[in-house]
């Protein structure tokens, strides 16, 4: 083409980038499968419902004598690391006397990839 | 020596070179195919309407005297039926009218002191897994006093203790 006829060098140039520009659309549009993966997969990986779900039953526990919530821990840490590979282990002391507070709850959990820890008064 | 000659030339390289670079790269990519499954965005989305669900049926209504959750009664009542057909309705139901298709299948762990080993029981299903299903699992804790021993999942669970303990509601979720 070129040398034997050097006319329309200008729609030459259009067709080439118009069809470039639909190349680089059908890439776009290839890549538009993959737009959130990062973030399901972040919100995938983090246990917010296991620690959440944790904290709930370790509050629940805040009435019962040391022996039964004893109980109720090893419940969890052993179902905790048979079912979930995660380490859950808690403690309820009383408050001091005269503190606004009926017991002081120390709340651990580690899954390997996120580690919680909380001291909460309640 | 600089002139203006040979412009379509370059332009049909440049053409060239481009075309190149795409063809290796759609072979190169044509190995792997990338589905939107693959993304794990609706395993998310699952996941989290699950989870919801779970904790909504967890919450005990206040105006209960018991001050027991839904959730705590009916694990605790063996009731496999009305724990499939509230969890179906709280994650079924859609803006529309029409009801969403997910399915469920539930199981009860719990720790046996006897031998201190963790036990599963079957609680609920709404259809049987076949192995194909792409099921998300979410988890509940659910605090239960079988104190006694005389409910009827003291009864129907095989070595529960009768006493004040921690269950893990496990329930996998998939779409059908």
């Amino acid at each position: 083409m070129a040398r034997l006829n050097d006319d329309a060098q200008w729609i030459v140039l259009m067709g080439f980038i118009v069809s470039f520009s639909l190349f680089f659309l059908a890439i776009v549009l290839n890549q538009s499968t993959v737009v959130g993966q990062t973030t399901a997969e972040g919100v995938l990986e983090f246990p917010k419902n296991d620690i959440r779900d944790v904290r709930y039953e370790v509050l629940a526990c805040s009435d019962l004598s040391s022996a039964v919530w004893g109980e109720v821990q090893k419940d969890m840490t052993s179902i905790a690391m048979d079912r979930k590979n995660a380490i859950v282990t808690f403690n309820i002391t009383s408050a001091p006397p005269g503190s606004t507070f009926k017991n002081i709850f120390d709340i651990h959990y580690n899954n390997g990839v996120t580690a919680y820890n909380e001291t909460a008064n309640y | 020596m600089v002139n203006s000659d040979g412009q379509l030339f370059t332009i049909e390289g440049v053409a060239a070179g481009l075309i190149m670079l795409f063809s290796a790269y759609l072979v190169v990519s044509a190995t792997s195919i990338y589905t939107p499954g693959d993304t794990h965005i609706s395993d998310m989305q699952l996941e989290q309407l699950g989870s919801d669900a779970l904790r909504m049926m967890n919450t005990p209504n206040t105006t209960a005297t018991t001050g027991e959750s839904l959730l705590q009664n009916i694990t605790k009542n063996n009731d496999g039926v009305r724990f499939k057909e509230t969890f179906l309705t709280f994650c079924n139901s859609t803006t529309g009218g029409s009801y969403d298709n997910l399915q469920i299948s539930a199981d009860l762990f719990y720790r046996d002191t006897l031998t201190n080993s963790v036990k599963q029981f079957h609680f609920a299903h709404s259809r049987n897994l076949t192995g194909g299903e792409h099921a998300v699992r979410v988890t509940g804790w659910v605090h239960l006093d079988l104190t006694g021993g005389g409910s009827p999942l003291s009864v129907a669970a095989p070595g529960i203790d009768p006493r004040v303990q921690a269950g893990l509601m496990e329930v996998l979720l998939w779409r059908d």
